[in-house]
C-alpha cells in the first residue's frame, strides 16, 4: 500500500521583483512588479508504506515546499496528492493524527519548560489518555535514553539531547509516517549515529514509513532504501540506494550523488545555490 | 469541544509555568502594569476634583468602572489568547507550521499558545478597582464580569482581525498595533467625548464600546434588549473575525526561519 502518492504536484508563488536602491523602492511602491516562481514543478512521486526514502537536493530546490504540501501546511497550486489515503488539504486534522514531523529548524518543545511538560501538551492535542501517555513516555524515554533530562528545561539541554527529545515528541502519538527535515543538522557524529539507529529501530519494529531530507550523505547511506533528488522543483533522480552503490563500487555516497547531480543538471551539487526565492510572504 | 477545553487548560498551565520560571520578571511586570494603570486613575481623580460633577456625562465612579472593565478585559485577552496580537509574527516567520501540523482547531491552538506576563497585572487590577470602589454592589460586579468576559473575547477578535491582514499584505503589524491602541483609547475615556462618526466606529469596526461602555449602561439601567444585542453583536464580530482568519489561512505561504517555542 502506498503511503504517499503525488501526481503532477505543483506549487507556484507570486513574488515581488524590485531593483536595487531607494529609487527602485519608490517606483515599486507606485507600480509593483511581480513574477511567478514554480517552487515545485509537476512532481510525480510514490512512497510505499514501511519505506525509508531520502529526499535530497541543494538549498532552495523545493524540498521543504514539497514536504509542506504533503503535510497540509501549504495548498498545492496544481496536481493531486494523497498521504495515507487522505487529502492533506481537505483532511488536515485526520492526517495530522497519523503523521509525525521533525523540522530541524523548528522546535515543538517549549524552551523554558522540561520536555515532559511539552509531552503533556502533545498528549492533549493528540487525544492520548493519561495512563497511555505515561506508558508511551516511559517507552520513548527508555528507547531514546531520555531519563536524565526529561525534567530539565529544554534551554539547558545540549543540541543532541534536544533533538532526541524532538524525535521522541514526534513519535508520542505513534505515527505511521514520519517526516524528518534535516533532523541531524548541527549534531556531532556520535549523536547523528544514535539518532539514525533510533529511526531504523522504529521503522523495523513498527513499520513506520520515513520521509527524510538531509544534506548528510551518511544519513542516506545508513538509513535509506531509496534516494530521490530534486533540483529547481523537478525530480532529477529516483533510485534504490543499493543500486547506486552497486553501480558505483568503491565510491562514497556523497560522490555518487554529486556525480549524478552534475550529470543531470550540468552543475556541481555544491554550486547549486539558492537562486530560487521560494516561500516568500504573500505580496 | 471537550478536547479543545483540555488543550486550552493545558496551554494555560504551561504558559503560567513558563512565566513562573522567571519569578522576578513575572512579579515586576505584573505589578508594574497595575501601578501604571493606577497613575491614570489618579490623573482622572485630579481632573474630577478640578472640574467637579461629570465629564461628558461620566462621573468619577463611572470612569473607575470602565477602567476596571477595560483593564480586566485587556488582561484576560492577553493572558489567555496573547498570540492574537502576535499573529503577524507567526505568519511572516512561518511559525504557523507547527500549529497546522497538529490535529486540532488551528485557531484555538494558535490563540492559546502564548501569554503576556504584564497582562496578569491588568487582569488583577480590574478586580482590585472593583474590590476597593464597588465592594458592596452586586450589580456592579455582575456587569463588570459580563464586560470583562465579552470584552476579553472582543479584544482578542479585534487583534485577530487586524493581524489576519498579514495573510494579504505581508506585514500588518502596524495595523494590529493601531487597532489595539484605538481599542484602548475607546475603552478608557467617556464615549461621548468622541464625534458621532468615531462613536459609530466604536460600536462596529473596533467594538470597544460593546466591550466597556455597554456594561456601564447596563449597570446604570438594566435593559435585557441591550444586553442581548451586545452579546449578539460580540458573537457576530467574533464569528466574522474567525471566518476572515480561515479565508486568509488559505494564502499562508510558510517560511524557513529558525524557531523555538517560548
Amino acid at each position: 500500500m502506498q503511503a504517499i502518492n503525488a501526481r503532477n504536484l505543483t506549487k507556484t508563488y507570486r513574488t515581488r521583483v524590485k531593483s536595487e536602491g531607494l529609487g527602485a523602492s519608490f517606483r515599486a511602491l507606485a507600480k509593483p512588479e511581480y513574477k511567478e516562481v514554480e517552487a515545485v514543478k509537476q512532481v510525480d512521486l510514490s512512497v510505499e508504506q514501511g519505506e525509508i526514502l531520502a529526499f535530497i537536493g541543494p538549498n532552495g530546490a523545493g524540498k521543504s515546499t514539497f514536504i509542506k504540501m504533503l503535510c497540509g501546511i501549504l495548498h498545492p497550486s496544481g496536481g493531486a496528492v494523497s498521504v495515507l489515503g487522505l487529502s492533506p488539504v481537505n483532511e488536515r486534522r485526520k492526517l495530522a493524527l497519523r503523521i509525525g514531523t521533525v523540522f530541524g529548524q523548528k522546535s515543538q518543545l517549549w524552551l523554558h519548560l522540561p520536555p515532559l511538560d511539552s509531552f503533556t501538551l502533545l498528549a492533549a492535542i493528540y487525544e492520548i489518555g493519561e495512563a497511555e501517555r505515561k506508558r508511551r513516555v516511559d517507552e520513548l524515554s527508555e528507547l531514546f535514553a531520555l531519563g536524565d533530562f526529561l525534567r530539565t528545561p529544554v534551554r539547558k539541554l545540549s543540541l543532541g539531547q534536544r533533538v532526541r527529545c524532538e524525535v521522541a515528541a514526534s513519535l508520542l502519538h505513534e505515527p505511521e509516517l514520519l517526516f524528518l527535515d534535516e533532523p541531524t543538522i548541527g549534531l556531532d557524529v556520535v549523536v547523528k549515529q544514535a539518532i539514525r539507529e533510533l529511526i531504523l529501530r522504529r521503522n523495523r519494529e513498527r513499520g513506520t514509513t520515513v520521509f527524510l531530507t538531509s544534506h548528510d550523505p551518511a544519513d542516506i547511506e545508513h538509513l535509506c532504501q531509496r534516494a530521490v533528488v530534486i533540483d529547481h522543483g523537478a525530480l532529477v533522480l529516483d533510485s534504490p540506494v543499493d543500486k547506486l552503490k552497486s553501480d558505483n563500487p568503491g565510491t562514497s555516497m556523497e560522490n555518487i550523488i554529486a556525480a549524478i547531480f552534475q550529470q543531470e543538471t550540468g552543475r556541481p551539487l555544491e554550486a547549486a545555490s539558492d537562486d530560487t526565492p521560494v516561500e516568500e510572504a504573500p505580496v | 469541544m471537550k478536547k479543545h477545553l483540555r488543550i486550552f487548560a493545558c496551554y494555560f498551565r504551561l504558559n503560567l509555568a513558563s512565566a513562573l520560571e522567571y519569578r522576578a520578571s513575572f512579579i515586576s511586570q505584573a505589578f508594574g502594569m497595575a501601578l501604571s494603570n493606577s497613575t491614570f486613575l489618579f490623573f482622572w481623580w485630579i481632573a474630577f476634583q478640578q472640574i467637579g460633577g461629570a465629564i461628558a456625562g461620566y462621573t468619577y465612579k463611572d470612569v473607575l468602572f470602565i477602567w476596571a472593565v477595560a483593564s480586566s478585559a485587556y488582561g484576560l485577552s492577553h493572558v489567555l489568547f496573547a498570540n492574537a496580537a502576535n499573529l503577524t509574527g507567526l505568519i511572516v516567520t512561518g511559525e504557523l507550521d507547527a500549529f497546522l501540523l497538529q490535529p486540532c482547531c488551528v485557531l484555538v491552538n494558535v490563540l492559546c499558545a502564548r501569554t503576556i506576563l504584564s497582562a496578569y497585572g491588568d487582569l488583577f487590577y480590574g478586580f482590585a478597582v472593583m474590590l476597593i470602589f464597588f465592594a458592596g454592589e452586586p450589580a456592579a460586579w455582575l456587569w463588570f464580569l459580563y464586560g470583562a468576559l465579552t470584552g476579553g473575547v472582543l479584544i482578542t477578535a479585534i487583534n485577530l482581525a487586524a493581524h489576519t491582514l498579514s495573510f494579504y499584505w505581508g506585514d500588518a503589524s502596524a495595523m494590529g498595533r493601531m487597532a489595539l491602541e484605538f481599542t484602548i483609547n475607546f475603552s478608557v475615556y467617556p464615549d461621548k467625548i468622541y464625534a458621532p462618526a468615531v462613536r459609530a466606529l466604536m460600536y462596529s469596526v473596533i467594538p470597544a464600546g460593546i466591550a466597556v461602555h455597554v456594561p456601564l449602561r447596563l449597570f446604570q439601567a438594566f435593559s435585557p434588549g441591550l444586553a442581548l444585542a451586545a452579546l449578539g453583536g460580540a458573537a457576530a464580530y467574533c464569528a466574522a473575525a474567525g471566518f476572515f482568519f480561515y479565508r486568509g489561512l488559505r494564502r499562508y505561504e510558510s517560511g524557513n526561519v529558525i524557531v523555538t517555542r517560548l
